[in-house]
């Protein structure tokens, strides 16, 4: 199984990003005069953790709130919401909520992500929090909770995170629930802007022409955000205690799931190559454990079991899922636990090299959109480092020895928190 | 009302050119004949570390003789599984360099398709062309394609999208291969199928000079001299399908429940009428952004609706595949929309839904293997220049010459009463009654 030696990959060949300082905001460059398109990430430390408890939901409701801002596009004065102007200038805007930060995306042609950006630096400055803007935004989120909810693997990392993230309060549902969001006012929602809205920690990430990454755009857009910076909100999650560490939901769903998460090393450890060589050995190992068939075409099944390695997380961790749908659900289950304990207790030999060469396949594979190129080097350099997301990345993988993966198994694979997202029974709430 | 939606409408029109790349199409496409048969396509991208190279063939998937379904798939699979010269398949060589390989099989055509580190792109090119090429098949190669095609074949039938899909086709058309699944249909289909015959498949549809050769991402147009394997000839010539004359709907028994509506189209050379079609899909269909998504999601449904707009040959294929709770109102709601295009859209609404048109045609093709799907296809199909995505090609020029007439016009001849499938499980019929 682990005849071939790879080749494997010493350099991306790819320029690295460059990085400046602009009224005290990152801004990381990635020109590509090869890119139709410009994509411009905004992250702004105004994520899960700038909450309270009890405002769960608010940091969603904040950014859908600016996305819903009105905006003047063009010369004629004509107002629309910020996300259907940008669909209307031929681009988009988007934001994603992340335990630190927000991190707004906006894309566009090249011709007119200009315009595009300075229309999301209006919002963004100017936003509208009043009733109608904020009635639009829990609408929005509101869909997109619902939409959560039909998802098991969605349903499994909310639940885990809840407990994952102990110091603070990072591990809140992204969106907020429908119930949360209903009881903010705008004063809230103003209040939670004008607190974390500043410039301190953000970044700007931006790939694409580079006569518009040059053109004072991205400074201009790191200007809008008022001096200073925000704290995140001390607070103490129980950890979970118990010997099962197991956690169970019902969903209206045919089949059930089982997700796990483990703590693990964030990217700029010296065990992140490891850990992403080690992934890899796991998707095989939870297929086989699963039963997925093994066919060289690309199937639905293999889409139903795997890891994912979140590395830019604080703390990073570490997700394996599996849907029990595969076949029988309780012996999947217990094959796939067993797989994960065993991986830490054998002496692992042989030959590394394929699934090095996977991890560096995989990781090339998940940078090359350039949402991700630009989220990727954001979030490298947030903390003060290099944005060279890439070669770093290869490199690390290039040198991991079995001796490596051994010892990170050790390290983190140790004792799961479970979630069992199972199908509801007829009749039940 | 009429006022504002003109002025926005200016100001759209004006900043059309927003989303124009500024790239000539001669500087983004390299292009030719392959030194010892076929042709090659390569669009780069230095900014990205991976490197797409696929190899697209004309060939009809249920066999030259029509008799043997879903022998285009084994024949493509049980060549990469075959060991070559070195000792080791194309199957493993890509697991060895970190790659991904996919097989995807269309009623007139075949591509095989590698995503790898972009480093290994040139002995990508080298190990594909080296297998299919000079194509063999074994015995242990075709049970490998053989296992495949089964699991393929029961995720195909309980997928409802593609159930109807493959429904639709076969009351559209009256013969030829999009008749057919491009898959088999049942064990008994993949196990009849001799490996004499799967192999001569292969040396006839997987000639060099039946290929094209599409790369895309951080590699050298030079890379393409890593073909050594070949022999010249020219390109099969498209293996269209005959529409039927009067094609009835039909209601039959499935694994799954749902209703398919399906046109006949324009061809790929009408390439305004193409784009057009493309348009209107893009307008209603769209995910997240489709007028008609955006109602079911506004609604909380959890109806599955998708449409494509399926750009062949001769003629293209308009299909919308409904599922779920509610399919007959969507399929209501779904048909109200086609029909209320006939009449052109207001000018404000037009000009927004232009301007996210190109910019979705764009931002859909901007990873590797996206740019090589596209070439590969749209050169297969007979017209690469008009391959979406293509910065300056002619698809996104076409798309800004798009005009609500036009597109009313496009409505009005294409967009009549649609074929209607449907497929009902045992368990729905019974409820029904």
């Amino acid at each position: 199984m682990l005849a071939f030696a790879a080749t494997v990959v010493a350099s991306a060949q790819t320029p690295s990003p460059t990085l400046s300082n602009s009224a005290g905001v990152i801004i990381v460059r990635q020109p590509d005069d090869a890119a139709s398109l410009t994509g411009v990430d905004l992250f702004v430390r105004a994520g899960l953790d700038r909450q309270t408890l009890a405002q769960n939901g608010l940091a969603a409701l904040t950014a859908q709130s600016i996305l819903e801002t009105p905006v003047t596009i063009g010369t004629s004065g004509t107002t629309l919401p910020l996300e259907t102007a940008a669909a209307a200038m031929g681009g988009s805007v988007s934001f994603d909520v992340g335990g630190r930060s927000v991190r707004f995306y906006v894309e566009g042609g090249s011709g007119g992500s200009g315009a595009l950006v300075a229309v999301f630096a209006q919002a963004l400055g100017t936003p509208a929090f009043d009733a109608t803007t904020l009635h639009a935004a829990r609408l929005a989120l509101g869909r997109k909770i619902a939409q959560t909810e039909q998802v098991p693997l969605l349903v499994g990392l909310e639940m885990l995170d809840r407990q994952f993230f102990t110091d603070a309060n990072a591990g809140l549902p992204q969106d907020g629930t429908a119930t949360s969001l209903a009881q903010f006012v705008s004063a809230d929602v103003r209040g939670f802007y004008v607190r974390n809205y500043r410039r301190g920690g953000a970044v700007v990430s931006a790939v694409g022409a580079p006569a518009i990454l040059a053109s004072g755009i991205l400074e201009r857009l790191a200007g809008v955000l008022p001096a200073g910076s925000s704290s995140a909100i001390v607070a103490k999650v129980p950890a979970l205690r118990g010997a099962s560490r197991e956690m169970i939901a019902h969903r209206d769903i045919g089949a059930p799931w089982m997700v796990a998460q483990f703590p693990a090393p964030a990217f700029g450890s010296k065990n992140f190559g490891a850990m992403l060589v080690l992934a890899e050995l796991m998707n095989r190992g939870l297929a086989e454990a699963a039963q997925v068939p093994n066919v060289i075409s690309r199937t639905i099944s293999e889409n139903a079991v795997g890891s994912i390695y979140n590395f830019d997380q604080r703390p990073a961790n570490l997700v394996i899922y599996v849907d029990g749908g595969l076949g029988d659900a309780s012996s999947t289950f217990s094959n796939t636990l067993a797989f994960v304990k065993v991986i830490d207790m054998v002496k692992l030999t042989g030959s590394f090299g394929e699934f090095k060469a996977l991890a560096q396949g995989d990781y090339i594979a998940n940078a090359t959109r350039l949402s991700d190129r630009a989220m990727l080097a954001g979030e490298f350099a947030m903390d003060g480092g290099s944005a060279d997301y890439l070669n770093g990345a290869l490199a690390a993988i290039a040198a991991v020895t079995p001796a490596d993966v051994q010892r990170v198994a050790r390290t983190y694979l140790g004792n799961p928190v479970i979630a069992l997202i199972v199908p509801r029974e007829a009749g039940s709430q | 009302m009429r006022a504002g939606s003109f002025v926005l409408a200016f100001a759209l029109l004006a900043s059309v050119t927003n989303v124009l790349p500024s790239r000539a199409t001669n500087e983004a496409v390299s292009q030719g004949a392959l030194a010892h048969g076929g042709a090659y396509l390569v669009e780069r991208d230095p900014g990205v570390a991976e490197a797409a190279v696929e190899l697209w063939f004309r060939a009809p998937s249920d066999g030259y003789d029509a008799s043997t379904p879903g022998i285009a798939q084994l024949a493509a699979v049980a060549v990469a599984a075959v060991p070559l010269a070195a000792g080791r398949s194309l199957v493993d060589f890509l697991q060895a360099v970190g790659g991904r390989f996919s097989v995807n099989v269309y009623p007139d055509m075949v591509a095989v398709s590698a995503t790898v580190p972009a480093s290994a792109a040139r002995r990508t090119i080298a190990t594909m062309t080296a297998a299919y090429f000079a194509p063999t098949v074994s015995d242990d190669s075709l049970k490998t394609a053989q296992q495949d095609a089964a699991v393929l074949g029961i995720e195909r039938k309980y997928s409802a999208a593609l159930a109807l899909h493959d429904l639709a086709f076969q009351q559209l058309f009256a013969g030829g291969p999009a008749h057919q699944s491009p898959l088999p249909e049942s064990d008994a289909q993949i196990t009849a199928v001799s490996r004499g015959a799967v192999d001569a498949f292969a040396k006839r549809a997987f000639r060099a000079s039946n290929a094209l050769l599409a790369v895309a991402g951080n590699v050298e147009a030079s890379a393409i001299d890593a073909v050594t394997d070949g022999t010249l000839g020219t390109m099969d010539s498209p293996y269209d399908s005959p529409l039927a004359s009067s094609p009835q709907d039909i209601s039959q028994n499935g694994s799954v429940d749902g209703i398919g509506l399906a046109w006949a189209g324009p061809p790929i050379v009408d390439e305004k009428a193409a784009t057009a079609m493309d348009f209107i899909n893009d307008y209603l269909f769209r995910d997240d952004s489709g007028t008609l998504q955006r109602t079911l999601d506004a609604a909380g449904s959890s109806t599955a609706l998708s449409g494509q707009f399926v750009t062949l040959h001769d003629p293209g294929v308009m299909i919308v595949t409904i599922s779920g709770p509610n399919a007959d109102a969507t399929r209501t709601g779904v048909l109200a929309a086609i029909a209320s295009l006939n009449r052109p859209m207001d000018a404000a609404t037009f000009a927004a839904a232009q301007q996210a048109f190109v910019y979705h045609c764009l931002s859909d093709a901007q990873t590797p293997q996206a740019a090589a799907d596209n070439l590969g296809w749209y050169g297969t199909e007979g017209n690469a220049a008009y391959a979406p995505g293509i910065p300056d090609g002619t698809y996104v020029r076409d798309a800004l010459a798009l005009d609500p007439d036009y597109v009313a016009g496009i409505a009005r001849t294409y967009l009549k009463a649609p074929v209607v499938v449907r497929l009902v499980t045992a368990t729905a019929k019974g409820s029904a009654s």
